[in-house]
């Protein structure tokens, strides 16, 4: 190779990795933390959780029996908003799909790669709250429908680092507790729990 | 190299526009990140979780058998096949071919509407004009009064549809169908008829002492393979009072090769043979027709006479002279008495019953060829393809006025066709089968239609009830109604049957009684000095089965040849003629020749050829189409004495010049010593151990481990092994609250009982999306624009896929080029990832994408994978596969699951993409399964609560899984056994997997010299 290629060639792969390397690091690539994304109907956990009082498994019946934790589906939601709110533009939006028989197109938010097995009952029922990973959920959509609604969002990086820090530190059930705002009494008192451990080798969800 | 100045610049502009279209694709990528969808129910349908598997319980219809599976249905669409442990016929087990009935399913090319012909080419219509031209077409023939020359040609098939389905011609006034079976050992069946009473009397393994087997295929494709299998596997799992088995044929089959001794008779010569046994010849006449030593013969009948009411002589020839063969080898069982013991025909399976023979179908081809046919109907049969040549099928059946097919798939049948009116798969339709006498075993949909698709029987009802003159005669809007309807206790009892294995009861109608067509035995005489035999494929049966890739990719077990066809000829013969593997030959015979490459195989006598069936379609479907040569090519129209096709006579072979490698999963067929496949003599199980216990170098670990798993779990960088010092072992401390490190998976396979029949490779396809490489559109690329088209092209160049393969070696033998000798032993061990506690592959990986987890298993980690392949190379078992393409990447050339073959894929396992190193997981799906399952149920596992794909298939009970550090387990038990040992024990890797040495037993008409 003549020394002119030779000068040619290395900048430019130099340049190349640095680009990549550059581009990589601001892109924040592996995660999408903070995502927001539209949704077809404005949906607003709010009301349903801290007004109504409904247990996530309400809707979400499977979180505790299977690795999917299931939506609700039309019929539902439809079990309540035949009567309630009826007048509402959103619920309007729902009752139209119930009348179509259609199912409502829901855009995902939380979704981890197909090469990750993540199973929703294992966590569910060692007691990690939902808003541990969720993030406040029970707050989304306090501002209502109108000016300043805000869709759901990934409130946790759903990174691998995110999930082996959990597995190899333990879980804190009062942390989760507050997350999920439990009275403070409650959080006080699993304050003396322990951490709950899990396994972390890469067969327990890579396979 | 162009080294001009300018050169230099333009490549630098190169650069920086490659920079600035990376920096845009990234950016772009980062973006607009796709969007999933979340699409919930409308309404939950009852007792269903998402992503948690159901099970509907339903008959497997690929054969005649009546196998009980379990469909496992995720999200409203079957994902695999599985044996209903509960059902009586199979146990639990399944074969390949069962579960192939998956990509029969999902087959992309499929009929997805009915077809019409119009103007010369079949074009898509709707039902509603499909059913239009049917119901004006039979109307047509009814007016013109030719119904009574209207011919039916149905798949063979139990239960109630035949039933049904003469009713149905009986109402439109055309005669009973014939049910056709390519695959049914139709001489057998004849002479069981005649001789027991019984179509197919209940074989009992278990209580044979001596099996005398004439070419009598049980564990290929000769009569109810599963059951068969299962019954051999056990009875010869007793060791010391295991049946011996002689096989007696010019080609040693894979039943063949799991016989104790091989009697290598001339074709046509087996009659002598049962002559001498039978006290009707000589013992010497019978060696010369034969060509073998009068001693063997005179060994082997003195064997039948010693073996009593233990003998069990079964005839499975095919040639002209094999009802009359058949006839003489039930005269042996009922002179040993041995009716009763080892052959029953009071508990006769009933799978046989109904058969059409060829000579029947003959007849039907003739009366088209003679234009007085004006209307036929062809569901789920392929005589263009399965009929000798010169039957002159094609011809005859232009002739036909209107030709009707339901057939699911574009075969070469459909393609000569009028109307299409295709039919649902059997995992889509109600149904039934007889699972043996009186045992009944429903079949009921797992998934709607794939695609535009009704099942016969709908579609039947559906045209009489549109013709006014006998719509009375069917109240029942569907084929559904009408089953339960008639179900002996109602619907009510009906919904309680389906949930039943099977249920006592017989079909709902009998099938209308048919004439057979009776003529004399007529097989045109072949000219030439080699016998050929042609023998129905043990993975493809006739070619029904070559349009799932499954069953293509499968080796056949002997010869270990996929997505090919070959020409088995002795090593001897082959070397007197100049012909080296791979070469082509052109086998020629009164009916045709087929032209193949050459396998040289010792297991042929030197004066015969043998070809398999199952090749060569000209249609088919993608998978099929130009794959390998149809050996019914070789085959005359000629019949036995009960009507029966003949395979097989006499020909010539020679040799073309040409030359194609053998697509073949093979390295080598011998063991050089390498004691991957161990056997012990019966008689030394009787004997101390002398292995076991006995330390020649003291502290050498290879023997101070042994037998069993008593070696540490794992030579992990926090593990016992590595770094004794080290104080933070993680996970690998048992004092670990998850208490991971407590179990240790493992897996025994024994030796004794495999006769590997592949069922479990398929079963590992399908379990964990393993795909297929072979098919043509698969190959590499050769330039920008050209690929190699070549069916099992990867193959070739080693890159098959399966997880598990079932290695065949010889023993014995060394000089076949040079002499002929039937005595050989072949072993087969399946081999697949083996676990090891201390595995090689592991710190060679660069990037920690392959480690040992705490609970034993060996573990592949797709995502840190970058494709080094240094893991394969140091690999000593040769378990590891790349993705050398993406297999399992849609927008990509050679995808393996092309739409809507991808239904099934498993959503609980990873589809790999290019570039990534994967192997045997030990089903980690199913261990994390089992383990969620057990932790919801706040429990812990229970002994054997589940087990892998590959150990629920195995018809043989060879394979178990489980944990061997809790006894537990069988597995446990099984792992200390005394023929237990380790391949590669003296590498010290500890394998999680303890082979169960084979067992062998003298052949049991030897000569009494020696």
């Amino acid at each position: 190779m003549t020394t002119k290629k030779k000068w040619t060639v290395i900048p430019g792969f130099l340049a190349l990795a640095a680009a990549a390397t550059l581009l990589s690091a601001y892109s924040g690539a592996s995660s999408s933390q903070g995502k927001v994304v539209e949704q077809p109907i404005k949906f607003i956990h709010n009301p349903h959780v801290e007004k109504v009082g409904m247990n996530c498994l309400y809707c979400h019946s499977q979180a505790n029996k299977a690795m999917d934790p299931g939506n609700a589906s039309v019929a539902t939601c439809m079990g309540c908003h035949t009567l309630v709110k009826t007048d509402s533009p959103e619920i309007q939006k729902l009752t139209e799909y119930w009348n179509k028989k259609e199912p409502i197109p829901w855009n995902r938010v939380h979704k981890v790669p197909d090469y990750v097995q993540f199973p929703h009952m294992r966590h569910v029922n060692a007691g990690v709250t939902c808003q541990t990973c969720h993030g406040e959920i029970q707050k989304q959509g306090a501002a209502g429908v109108g000016e300043g609604y805000k869709p759901v969002e990934q409130a946790a990086s759903l990174n691998m680092g995110w999930c082996i820090n959990c597995h190899v530190q333990g879980y804190n059930p009062a942390e989760g507790a507050r997350l999920a705002g439990l009275p403070d009494s409650v959080v006080q008192a699993l304050k003396n729990e322990p951490v709950k451990k899990a396994r972390y080798d890469c067969a327990v969800c890579h396979y | 190299m162009s080294t001009e100045a300018g050169s230099g610049v333009k490549r630098r502009d190169f650069l920086k526009i490659l920079g600035a279209t990376g920096a845009t694709t990234a950016v772009v990528g980062c973006s607009s990140e796709k969007v999933g969808k979340l699409i919930p129910y409308v309404s939950s349908p009852d007792n269903t979780v998402a992503g948690v598997s159901q099970f509907y319980a339903t008959t497997c219809k690929e054969c005649a058998t009546g196998c009980g599976v379990l469909a496992e249905v995720r999200d409203g669409r079957p994902i695999k096949l599985e044996g209903n442990p509960a059902h009586p016929v199979n146990r639990g087990a399944i074969c390949a071919t069962g579960m192939s009935a998956m990509q029969g399913l999902y087959n992309p090319d499929r009929y997805r509407q009915p077809m019409l012909r119009e103007n010369g080419t079949l074009t898509p219509v709707t039902w509603d004009r499909a059913l239009e031209v049917l119901g004006q077409k039979l109307g047509e023939v009814k007016s013109r009064g030719g119904a009574s020359e209207a011919v039916f040609l149905n798949a063979h098939e139990t239960g109630s549809f035949p039933g049904f389905l003469d009713q149905w011609l009986a109402a439109q006034g055309m005669p009973a169908h014939l049910s056709v079976d390519t695959m049914a050992p139709a001489a057998t069946i004849a002479a069981n008829r005649s001789a027991y009473g019984a179509a197919w009397p209940a074989l009992d393994f278990n209580a044979a002492s001596l099996i005398v087997s004439f070419s009598a295929d049980f564990l290929d494709a000769w009569g109810h393979k599963v059951p068969q299998q299962l019954g051999w596997a056990d009875a010869r799992a007793k060791l010391e009072g295991a049946p011996k088995l002689v096989y007696i044929g010019a080609r040693r089959s894979l039943t063949g090769l799991n016989a104790d001794q091989w009697i290598p008779a001339k074709p046509g010569s087996e009659m002598a043979i049962c002559a001498a046994i039978l006290g009707q010849g000589s013992t010497a006449d019978a060696a010369a027709a034969a060509d073998v030593p009068e001693a063997t013969i005179t060994a082997l009948v003195a064997a039948v006479k010693g073996a009593g009411s233990g003998l069990m002589a079964l005839c499975g020839i095919t040639t002209p002279d094999a009802v009359d063969c058949g006839r003489m080898v039930a005269d042996m069982n009922k002179a040993n008495g041995s009716v009763g013991t080892t052959i029953k025909p009071a508990e006769a399976h009933v799978g046989y019953e109904g058969l059409a023979s060829h000579l029947d179908v003959v007849a039907a081809v003739e009366r088209m060829a003679a234009g007085s046919v004006p209307v036929a109907f062809v569901r789920n049969v392929n005589p263009a393809h399965t009929m000798p040549a010169n039957a002159g099928f094609a011809e005859a059946f232009a002739k036909v006025g209107f030709k009707v097919s339901f057939s699911s798939y574009p075969d070469e049948t459909s393609e000569l066709c009028d109307l299409i009116l295709p039919d649902n798969h059997w995992l889509e339709s109600w149904g039934d089968a007889m699972a043996g006498a009186g045992q009944r075993s429903l079949q009921q949909p797992t998934l709607d239609p794939v695609f535009d698709t009704r099942s016969t029987a709908d579609v039947l009802i559906t045209a009489a009830r549109a013709d006014g003159t006998i719509a009375s005669r069917f109240p029942q809007a569907d084929y559904r109604t009408w089953l339960t309807a008639n179900f002996n206790g109602g619907a009510a009892a009906f919904a309680a049957a389906l949930t039943q294995p099977s249920v006592s009861g017989s079909p709902v109608v009998s099938r209308a009684s048919r004439t057979a067509t009776s003529r004399a035995a007529s097989t045109p005489a072949g000219e030439g000095t080699m016998h050929v035999v042609v023998y129905p494929s043990a993975t493809l049966g006739d070619g029904v089965g070559a349009n799932k890739p499954w069953l293509q990719e499968l080796p056949d077990p002997v010869t270990k040849i996929a997505w090919q066809s070959w020409v088995e000829i002795h090593p001897k013969t082959a070397k007197e003629m100049g012909v080296k593997e791979g070469d082509h030959l052109t086998v020629k015979t009164a009916a045709g020749e087929i032209t193949a490459p050459a396998y040289p195989y010792m297991g042929v006598r030197p004066d015969t050829v043998a070809v398999a069936l199952g090749q060569g379609h000209t249609a088919y479907g993608r998978f099929a189409k130009d794959v390998g040569v149809n050996a019914y090519r070789l085959v005359a129209n000629g019949w036995d004495s009960a009507g029966n096709l003949a395979l097989g006579g006499m020909g010539t072979v020679t040799r073309t010049g040409d030359h194609s490698p053998l697509v073949t999963t093979e390295g080598s067929a011998r063991q050089h010593g390498r004691k991957i496949a161990q056997a012990m003599m019966a008689a030394a199980l009787a004997g101390p151990d002398e292995e076991h216990g006995h330390h020649d170098i003291a502290g050498l670990v290879s023997q101070e481990y042994l037998p069993g798993l008593k070696s540490p779990v794992a030579a992990d960088a926090q593990g016992e092994m590595a770094n004794p010092l080290s104080k933070d072992k993680g996970m690998y401390n048992p004092e670990h609250p998850t208490k991971a490190e407590a179990r240790r998976w493992a897996m025994t396979i024994d030796l004794a009982r495999c006769t590997g029949c592949s069922a479990c490779v398929t079963a590992c396809y399908s379990e964990n999306n393993i795909p297929t490489v072979g098919a043509s559109y698969q190959g590499r690329a050769l330039s920008p624009v050209t690929w190699d088209e070549r069916p099992g092209a990867n193959i070739l160049k080693g890159r098959e896929m399966a997880w598990i393969r079932l290695e065949r070696y010889y023993e014995g033998n060394t000089n076949t080029e040079n002499e002929f000798s039937p005595d050989f032993e072949a072993r087969f061990v399946p081999m697949m990832c083996q676990h090891c506690g201390n595995a090689p592959c592991e710190p060679v990986c660069p990037v920690y994408a392959t480690y040992h987890s705490p609970d034993g298993l060996n573990v592949q980690v797709y995502n840190r994978c970058v494709g080094t392949r240094y893991c394969s190379n140091n690999c000593p078992y040769k378990v590891r596969y790349y993705n050398w393409f993406g297999y399992g990447e849609p927008e990509r050339r050679q995808y393996a699951w092309p739409e809507p073959m991808h239904w099934m894929l498993n959503p609980d396992v990873t589809v790999r993409g290019k570039g990534v190193m994967e192997k045997c997981t030990f089903c980690v799906q199913r261990i994390r399964e089992g383990e969620n399952r057990a932790r919801s149920e706040e429990r812990d596992l229970n002994p054997d609560e589940f087990t892998t794909a590959c150990a629920q298939a195995c018809p043989s009970r060879a394979i178990v899984f489980g944990d061997a550090a809790d006894e537990n387990w069988s597995v446990a038990k099984l792992a200390y056994d005394r023929r237990a040992y380790h391949v590669f024990e003296e590498l010290n890797t500890y394998t999680a997997v303890v082979y169960l040495k084979k067992v062998n037993h003298p052949a049991p008409a030897a000569p009494a010299t020696a």
